[in-house]
């Protein structure tokens, strides 16, 4: 074989451009791309267009809507019960998204560097691949009056037994602390992940500076972090606007007083339990403006907070 | 021999497959063998729906030609929401139930199939039915529900729990002598709670607020289906009586009470003196093993001691206006109504009481509990939820949640609560 044989061909055709796909490649790509956006077009186009012109009528679910204006928004904006939705909503937001990505970065950096890593990461994954029923269900039964927690408490600290998910003041605590232990093995995947990426020379420099390693978590690795922790933030608090199978199934009726009701338990109540599609509609379409303002004002928050290398 | 195909017989036949399968999947009824096919459901426990077995397997065997399909859900109010999506889909099953706080709603819906002139070749008639339960299954003239069967709050008392409470005078008896007033009730319950015991337990929705009212005399709803309790000075007085006894403690809402330590619970373990509730618990009593002969029965007290109609709890079943096979659908409808029917599936460890004629030996039968003839009275004095609060979805337990909690919890007054309640069903039903 000569060498002229085995040495590449002189870049003289400039590389095939898109145009020139055979009509049939295009037809594969579109039967492969078709089961996605089906089910968008499906679940999640047609629905929203379905809902937005719903929430400007009255529908019980039957017959033919009736147009009303901005009727059912004049209702949802003047409802006690979508301002304590919002509230409770926001509460379990702000409490689970900071907490559970600090204790997921903590427990990633941990991690890091320990030995039998696996393993700790089959623990802490568990609850994100487990049904959220079954989640709810055990959780139920731990956080009875008589169950495990309320009774270990009861007699270790000498305290009457707790009602974690029968008194106003704790049932939304309990949720969120529910949600920050289900959610925080995802969120520990994903850090753990950022952190292979911090390189261990600019580790060393800042020990070579004499940064201990307090300030080198926080001053270091933190700002290295912070373009996960805004993608994660982000992700994490739409997830939390969206609470609603844990809720649902962990607490009856929306717990003592709408102690945990949520806005989409909110939509939901409307929805399916009252047959106000209409009015439902509209909490929506108000759920998704919040979202928007709130995803907004975490976009315009990076700028700040948000460390980009490169 | 092979055999080769375009792409576009493949895109063919592949969305053909799936367009079919999608089909199949969504039908409600139907059968491709010739034989007749009969979809029902209703919700319940896996306990629950073991009740359903014996009269299933009694109706294949009698009906070889007719495919029964049962799709239970487990929890009420979910079998609700699953049941109206269905409905306005056009895949509702063919035969269904609807509880008591539902059916007239539905039947507005013009979703189901009138039945009364439907009922002359089957095996039940209109008038076997208790008329007292029968009124929320009818609209502008036409029937379109019947009662499976029915549940009257009776007070289950346990004998031991009032014995340490030095309660001597035995309700039934009391009841007997119609002697069975509500002070002499307020004076039980107010021994339990100074015995360290709970008074009497109650489950939060409409039966429970309205017996409170009618058993000492009060209105609820006029005759032409307006509520009028905030203007029934009998009906406030009680309301704010019982309300004083929750708030004092005596009394508790069994929804609100912790889990594992629920009404059956303090029941078996004598911590409770009344529960107001059905049949089904004599399940609970004897699932628990605790020597049964302690509990009995006795009607609501009232203020003359006699007996005064209360609510009856009830579930009813329909037929989808949509079945494809009307003729299996009356067929299944009737046999289960019937008095067979109802004997099949309440026997033994059945959980309600029947709703129809000669069915009630099934009540009397056993000689349990001893006054077991009080939820038959019970059932023919008293009356089905109010045509005009089930006609809107959710109503009655929007009214139960939002204001008469707060009511038991002190938190309102009976007067501006039962005003509140009055304001919202006219909201409601404009």
């Amino acid at each position: 074989m000569s060498a002229a044989a085995i040495r590449p061909a002189p870049p003289t055709a400039a590389p095939p451009a898109r145009k020139s796909w055979r009509a049939g490649d295009r037809r594969w790509g579109m039967l492969f791309v078709a089961p996605q956006a089906i089910g968008m077009l499906l679940f999640t186009l047609i629905p929203f267009v379905f809902a937005f012109v719903l929430a400007f009528t009255e529908w019980n679910g039957f017959g033919l809507p009736r147009y009303i204006g901005f009727d059912n928004f004049r209702d949802q904006l003047t409802s006690p019960l979508l301002g304590r939705s919002i509230i409770n909503t926001l509460i379990i937001a702000v409490i689970t998204v900071p907490i559970g990505l600090f204790l997921a970065i903590l427990v990633a950096t941990a991690l890091n560097k320990i030995k039998g890593r696996p393993f700790y990461m089959v623990l802490f994954f568990t609850p994100v691949v487990t049904s959220t029923v079954a989640i709810a269900l055990i959780w139920q039964q731990i956080l009875r009056p008589d169950g495990v927690l309320s009774d270990f408490m009861s007699r270790t600290l000498g305290i009457p037994q707790i009602d974690w998910l029968g008194d106003p003041r704790l049932a939304l605590l309990a949720v969120c602390a529910v949600t920050i232990w289900s959610s925080m093995g995802l969120n520990i995947v994903i850090f753990m992940a950022g952190l292979q990426n911090v390189s261990p020379s600019v580790l060393e420099a800042a020990a070579i500076d004499g940064a201990g390693p307090v300030s080198r978590f926080f001053k270091v690795i933190l700002p290295l972090l912070s373009p996960i922790i805004f993608y994660q933030s982000v992700v994490a608090f739409i997830s939390s606007l969206q609470t609603f199978d844990l809720v649902f199934i962990l607490v009856k009726n929306a717990g003592p007083d709408n102690a945990t009701r949520t806005i989409v338990y909110h939509i939901y109540d409307l929805g399916f339990a009252k047959s106000q599609f209409g009015i439902s509609s509209a909490a929506s379409i108000i759920l998704l403006l919040l979202t928007l303002l709130i995803t907004a004002l975490q976009f315009a928050a990076q700028k700040r907070f948000v460390h980009y290398e490169g | 021999m092979a055999i080769t195909i375009s792409r576009r017989q493949f895109g063919f036949f592949a969305g053909a497959a799936v367009a079919a399968s999608s089909l199949a999947a969504c039908s409600g009824s139907g059968s491709g063998s010739g034989k007749g096919k009969v979809v029902w459901s209703t919700w319940g426990s896996p306990e629950d729906l073991k009740s359903f077995d014996t009269f299933q397997e009694a109706f294949k065997k009698s009906n070889p030609d007719i495919d029964l399909v049962f799709q239970p859900t487990p929890s009420y109010s979910e079998y609700h929401s699953k049941l109206l999506t269905q409905l306005s889909s056009g895949t509702a099953p063919d035969v269904f139930y609807i509880g008591d706080d539902r059916v007239a709603s539905v039947i507005r819906n013009n979703v189901l199939m009138p039945i009364g002139d439907k009922l002359s070749g089957t095996s039940i008639s209109e008038g076997d039915f208790a008329a007292n339960v029968l009124d929320i299954g009818r609209w502008e003239g036409k029937l379109y529900a019947l009662p499976n069967d029915v549940n009257p709050d009776t007070l289950w008392y346990d004998k031991e729990a009032l014995k340490a409470a030095g309660i001597t005078d035995d309700p039934a008896q009391l009841a007997a002598d119609d002697k069975w007033t509500t002070e002499v009730f307020f004076e039980m319950t107010a021994k339990l709670k100074a015995a360290g015991l709970t008074g009497a337990v109650y489950w939060n929705y409409w039966a429970t607020h309205d017996g409170f009212m009618t058993a000492q005399g009060g209105k609820v709803y006029d005759d032409q289906g307006k509520y009028v309790a905030h203007q029934d000075q009998a009906s406030v007085t009680a309301m704010e009586e019982y309300a004083q006894r929750f708030q004092s403690g005596e009394m508790k809402l069994a929804d609100l009470l912790p889990e594992g330590a629920g009404s059956d619970t303090l029941l078996v373990t004598h911590k409770l003196g009344f529960l107001a509730a059905g049949r089904y618990t004599i399940g609970s009593i004897r699932g628990a093993g605790v020597d049964e002969a302690l509990y009995d029965i006795v009607r609501w007290p009232s203020i003359d001691g006699t007996a005064k109609p209360t609510g009856v709890a009830a579930s009813y079943l329909a037929v989808n206006a949509k079945t494809a096979d009307t003729d299996a659908a009356l067929k299944f409808f009737s046999s289960f109504l019937d008095a067979d029917g109802q004997k099949l599936r309440l026997s033994g460890a059945g959980n309600a009481v029947p709703s129809i004629k000669g069915a009630d030996d099934i009540v009397l039968s056993e000689n349990y509990p001893a006054h077991a003839q009080t939820m038959l009275d019970m059932r023919d004095i008293g009356y089905s939820n109010f045509a005009t609060e089930a006609a809107v979805p959710d109503l009655s337990n929007q009214i139960s949640v939002e204001l008469m909690q707060p009511l038991y919890e002190g938190k309102s007054d009976a007067k501006t609560t039962l005003e509140a309640v009055a304001k919202l069903v006219e909201e409601k039903t404009a």
